[in-house]
């Protein structure tokens, strides 16, 4: 396929979706539901230099302190259980306990601990995301391939080589898959966070502007939160495809057989 | 150096009890080139992976340059049957052979001098940068080789490693085999179930019996040390041994040894 043919199949749909709208919405009087034209106004408005500053920024240094943690906890974890048969037995009970607590409840029970401040915010994002994390680096180090692990028995491989040449890159195809639906959970659980206990950021702003009747500026603010997860996803592709290079061709390689 | 004693193992898991090797005792000297050969599912690779030490003995012992084995030896090297596996998909061709001696802690420098001398003793000198996945079967298989040559390893075990490539591929690949024993001066082992194969490459060819197994007999080859795909294979003392070991495992398969116990 062409690069053109592609950018116009994956532009399609959105472009017709709000023309669509844009046509609908037209001269729309009803105050819950302004015309297209108004919420694109208000969102120049709106997020001005100085708002992205004051609610934009913030929320995403939230996201991103919350998910790294996650990431860097879930993983670590994930190699410690996923390599270790009796650490598995002893901790799966416990966290197929705690992963099915839906994280929004814990944003109280996290005020109460360890207050309102940001800190609670991104310990509740990275308690929120980081199952799918954790959960498939488990698998993915304990799919590793038999073979290769003797290799690396047979050549005294250990210690950090094994780890980040076996263990690591073995699992690394599911870890992806993993922190792909982690960031999605991330950017939930920092908007409803947000919500809840917060005097700055996007869920903050969104829910103040729906309180204050400024109904355009609030649907500027769900497009805005809209924008930041595709190009979250994007940016994700982008590293995705640098780090698992080896792992599509190996995988167009053997459907080519 | 090879000793194995007295080695039996069972596999029992599952409820399924499986003597995998019955009792089984022989030597390998120093610098020897052996070939083991067998029926499917005699225990060769049983025998090759308590060799390498990544299985223990349900009883008796082996011995690899005169260390009791309880864990993988230093100096030793295994071409594992599934070779194409034993690749690491994430690393170049390079990297692969280079891994083992990052392992022990090789200069930098010498590590490239190695892994370069090796691919190119297997005429993969190009292909370094390429991902095993990227190579076709034959050449996986000759980057295995490679990787255990630069390691300069004191004992070599291969585990049938040319059983899934092409004739002619296969042909060079013994010959390859030949050239790199012939140079290195390793003890090595070879597992094949195949018995041109073995008379062709080893020194000697130790025939294991069907389950439960043990030596069914072990012959020298006395076959002169320049060995050549076309004249060795015509030589009719080729052509005699090559019969005695066809012979020898014809009676094994029709007169299995009774099961004691
Ligand atoms: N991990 C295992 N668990 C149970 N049985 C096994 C295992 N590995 C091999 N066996 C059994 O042991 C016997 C010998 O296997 P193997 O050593 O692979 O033979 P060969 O390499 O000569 O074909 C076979 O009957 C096989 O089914
Ligand atoms: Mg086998």
């Amino acid at each position: 396929m062409t690069l053109l043919r592609r950018t116009l199949l994956a532009l399609g749909l959105p472009v017709l979706l709000v023309a669509v709208w844009w046509w609908a919405s037209a001269g729309s009087t009803d105050f819950y539901r302004p015309a297209l034209s108004t919420i694109l106004a208000a969102f120049a408005d709106t997020w001005t230099w100085d708002r992205v500053r004051a609610d934009v920024l913030p929320s995403l240094a939230r996201l991103a302190a919350g998910y790294l943690l996650a990431l860097t906890g879930g993983v670590a974890l994930g190699v410690l259980i996923g390599g270790n048969r009796h650490v598995r037995a002893f901790l799966e009970p416990l966290l197929e306990f705690l992963r099915a607590i839906p994280p929004p409840v814990l944003v109280p029970v996290f005020i109460l601990l360890s207050g309102v401040g940001d800190r609670t915010k991104v310990l509740v994002i990275a308690f929120g995301c980081v199952w799918p994390i954790l959960l498939n680096t488990v698998e993915g180090v304990r799919g590793r391939d038999e073979v290769l692990s003797d290799t690396c028995r047979t050549y005294r491989i250990g210690g950090g080589l094994r780890l980040w040449h076996l263990l690591l890159r073995s699992a690394s195809p599911r870890i992806v898959t993993g922190a792909r639906q982690a960031l999605a959970i991330a950017l939930i659980v920092m908007v409803i966070s947000e919500m809840i206990a917060a005097d700055n950021g996007l869920g903050f702003a969104v829910l103040q502007f729906q309180r204050g009747f400024q109904i355009p500026a609030m649907w500027s603010g769900v497009l805005l939160l809209g924008l930041i997860g595709v190009l979250l996803a994007w940016g994700f592709r982008w590293a995705e495809r640098r780090m698992l290079g080896w792992y599509y061709g190996q995988r167009a390689g053997r459907r080519e057989w | 150096m090879l000793e194995v004693d007295h080695l039996n193992k069972v596999y029992d898991s599952h409820g399924r009890r499986v003597e995998a090797i019955g009792d089984l005792t022989f030597t390998v000297p120093e610098g020897q080139f052996a070939c083991v050969v067998g029926p499917s599912g005699c225990g060769k690779t049983t025998l090759l992976r308590t060799l390498a030490g990544l299985l223990p003995p349900t009883s008796g012992e082996v011995q690899v340059l005169r260390r009791r084995v309880t864990e993988p030896p230093a100096g030793l090297a295994v071409v594992f049957q599934e070779y194409g596996r034993s690749l690491f998909p994430w690393l170049r061709v390079r990297d692969n052979v280079e891994l083992p001696l990052r392992a022990q802690r090789i200069a930098k420098a010498r590590r490239r001098e190695l892994a370069d001398e090796a691919l190119a003793a297997v005429g993969l000198a190009g292909t370094g940068s390429a991902y095993p996945w990227q190579l076709s079967g034959g050449m996986q298989q000759r980057v295995a080789i490679a990787r255990a040559i630069a390691y300069q390893p004191r004992v070599l075990l291969m585990d049938e490693p040319f059983a899934a490539v092409d004739a002619q591929t296969r042909a060079d690949l013994e010959d390859l085999i030949r050239s790199v024993w012939q140079r290195l001066g390793v003890t090595l082992l070879f597992v094949t179930h195949d018995i041109d194969e073995a008379v062709y490459l080893g020194q000697r060819v130790v025939i294991l019996s069907a389950a439960p197994t043990r030596v069914a007999d072990d012959l020298d080859i006395d076959l002169p040390a320049d060995r050549d795909q076309l004249t060795t294979r015509a030589d009719p003392r080729f052509t005699e041994l090559r019969s005695r070991v066809y012979a020898q495992i014809q009676k094994v398969k029709a007169d299995p040894p009774g099961k004691e116990g």
